[in-house]
């Protein structure tokens, strides 16, 4: 309950509902007090009014006549208060005591007129013969009003803070849930359940967005995680068939070899197959760096029709001594981004794989064209092919086909492609020549 | 040759120095990369062979600091770390040339008299002789015996890295990394292609073989 408090969306609720309190007050100050002076203001003009009025009725008349209508009008207009005083001071009618005259609007607060205690608003004016007349009207009624709308802002207020913590208590607990499912998620994954994922809620909002990336990354990681894992399978299954060779070997020439001639031809035939364990091994090693590395960020643009010429020239001796012919279709200027080293190694990979496994005096066709949605590369060659069911095949780890199992190599050529390829966003694909393979490289 | 090692592997160190003596070089070796560089910059060593992990300062911190300090002498490094860019970053640190282990002996052999004697065989000549072979690296034309040679662009190259190292080993991958600027190995025998495709056109104009195969090594341009 307590971990409510010391959530962020519930310190942004707190001060969300002070700046919602502060304004709240604002307003309600400027409320009171134009209200305040509007009434003040009738009042002033109610008063003025009156005494203007007086002032017709006695139209330049000597004291002793607005003495009369003075005392008149205090008997005969309730709620208003009159006060008719000579020079010195006196008073000469109306209902309360001597002042100091003062023109203009006066407050007088606790004037006390028989048993009574009032507040006044009201006008001083300055007559003949320096007599003052004040003309006052109670406040009272206007206090009464004025505290009426301050009573009226404190329910407001109270209801306002009352609503925003709610409000925001409510909004915390409903964030708090599904970061907590995103956690709690989190938290089964860390602990081996590779497979969980975060249910989307399909509102389209932040934290869809954000269990989406989570998603995502966790599937990456559980694609790296994969990955190694068929690495070490690997790395166990193919690895130890060798060692296991390499151990018998090892093994007979310390039982049978006693000679140092014998023993010279058994120490180089195994040095032979450690080299070869050392390759597979460095091979492999090399795929995982590649489909885990982040070499992208040094990719430059790469001159694909040189790079291209350059590996079939690679090659040409060797596809010479096989009396075949490379046939180079390739266009001008082509140049896409890469790493100039591992395309080089992507293409010299497929060409010998193309050298390699095609008879004597093989059409091999290099071919090379921008296209409107990319640039296509496809290595043709009339050999034996590989059989539909077995082209993705081809790309795992280790695999031979049949034919080629006795001739050497690692089985890791193609994959070592793949892992090129996927690291610049190649496609590669493998279709049939009828007969002989194409293997077509797509640029995107 | 006067060789400095830096190596604190005790079984790689002595695998190193042992078969480097028995090849005639005069070897000292350091197990640490402080006093790798106090040996380094106090005496005049003809190669250093560093290793790029060891204890105090690293490989890389000592060739940095060696060239820092004016010290030129050809750095070999010899490690396990071999990464994709890990060959970049040693070359860009001053290292001359770049061994991963594991490695067979017969190439560092190689390598190590590639670097000692290159300084002393720059460009000073412009046309190298080997017996009645006459490579011209200014009109980049060959001739054997009078008769001019035809060579590809990268031919030439080939039997140029070749005749730089006359009577040296060359190895397969020094070749495919220095002609073909091959950081990886194809696995095939693209180089014995290459090799023998340059034979057959030597050959045209003298009797005498004059690229030799070394077994288990690599390859030798020389008048024997």
């Amino acid at each position: 309950m307590l971990r409510v408090f010391r959530t962020s969306a519930f310190r942004l609720t707190l001060l969300y509902a002070g700046i919602f309190c502060a304004s709240f007050i604002a307003l309600f100050a400027i409320i009171y007090w134009s209200t305040a002076r509007y009434m003040d203001r009738q009042l002033d003009d109610t008063v003025s009014n009156e005494i203007a009025e007086i002032e017709s009725d006695v139209a330049n008349g000597s004291v002793a006549s607005l003495q009369n209508i003075v005392s008149g009008l205090t008997l005969n207009s309730p709620g208003f208060f009159y006060l008719l005083q000579d020079h010195d001071g006196n008073v000469l009618a109306g209902n309360l005591p001597a002042m100091a005259p003062i023109v203009g609007i006066i407050d007088r607060a606790h004037v006390e007129i028989q048993d009574r205690t009032l507040s006044l608003r009201g006008k001083g004016v300055s007559l003949n013969e320096n007599a003052f007349l004040f003309v006052g009207l109670n406040t009272i009624e206007l206090h009464k009003m004025q505290r009426a709308i301050a009573r009226t802002f404190v329910w407001g207020l109270i209801a306002t803070i009352f609503i925003s913590l709610l409000s925001g208590a409510f909004i915390s607990f409903a964030m708090l849930a599904r970061v907590e499912a995103l956690s709690n998620v989190s938290r089964e994954i860390v602990n081996g359940d590779l497979d969980r994922r975060i249910s989307l809620r399909g509102s389209n909002d932040e934290f869809d967005h954000l269990a989406v990336s989570l998603n995502t990354m966790f599937d990456r990681i559980q694609g790296l995680m994969d990955g190694l894992r068929q690495v070490s399978t690997d790395i166990a299954h193919d690895l130890r068939t060798p060692l296991t060779r390499l151990r018998q070997r090892i093994e007979m020439t310390l039982r049978k070899a006693d000679d140092v001639a014998s023993l010279r031809t058994a120490f180089q035939a195994t040095l032979k197959d450690v080299d070869s364990i050392l390759d597979t091994f460095s091979a492999l090693l090399r795929i995982a760096q590649l489909e885990t590395s982040e070499r992208r960020a040094k990719f430059t643009d790469v001159d694909l029709t040189d790079l291209l010429r350059t590996a079939i020239e690679l090659y040409a001796p060797m596809a010479e001594e096989k009396e075949q012919s490379i046939i180079e279709k390739i266009d001008d200027g082509l140049t896409i981004r890469g790493d100039r080293e591992l395309l080089l190694q992507l293409f010299a990979n497929v060409l010998e794989n193309a050298v390699r496994h095609s008879p004597s005096r093989a059409l091999i066709e290099v071919g090379a064209r921008r296209l409107v949605d990319g640039t296509v590369v496809s290595v043709c060659d009339n050999g034996p092919g590989i059989p539909e069911e077995m082209r993705t095949k081809v790309f795992q780890r280790f695999f031979r086909l049949e034919p080629s199992r006795t001739t050497p190599g690692s089985g890791l050529g193609l994959s070592l492609v793949k892992a090129i390829a996927s690291l610049h966003n190649i496609s590669v694909e493998l279709l049939s020549n009828e007969p002989g393979l194409i293997v077509q490289v797509r640029f995107g | 040759m006067k060789i400095l090692l830096v190596e604190d592997d005790r079984e790689t160190g002595e695998y190193v120095s042992q078969g480097l003596r028995e090849e005639g070089h005069v070897l000292s070796w350091a197990t640490d990369g402080q006093q790798g560089v106090i040996e380094a910059s106090g005496s005049e060593w003809d190669l250093l062979i560093l290793d790029r992990m060891v204890p105090e300062i690293d490989g890389l911190g000592v060739v940095r600091l060696l060239r820092g300090v004016g010290v030129e002498t050809p750095v070999l490094f010899l490690t396990a770390l071999d990464g994709i860019d890990d060959r970049v970053t040693g070359l860009n640190a001053g290292a001359d040339d770049y061994l991963a282990k594991p490695f067979a002996f017969a190439e560092l052999v190689a390598r190590v008299n590639a670097l000692g004697r290159r300084p002393r065989r720059t460009l000073v000549e412009t046309v190298l002789k080997i017996a009645d072979l006459e490579i011209d690296l200014m009109t980049r034309t060959v001739s054997r015996a009078g008769h001019v040679i035809d060579l590809q662009p990268r031919e030439f190259r080939l039997l140029e890295y070749l005749a730089r190292h006359m009577g040296q080993v060359v190895t397969r991958t020094m070749l495919l990394e220095n002609v073909w600027e091959l950081r990886f190995d194809p696995h095939t025998n693209v180089v014995e292609s290459h090799v023998s495709r340059l034979r057959a056109k030597l050959a045209v104009g003298g009797e005498k073989e004059l690229i030799h195969t070394i077994r288990g090594a690599g390859y030798c341009l020389r008048d024997a």
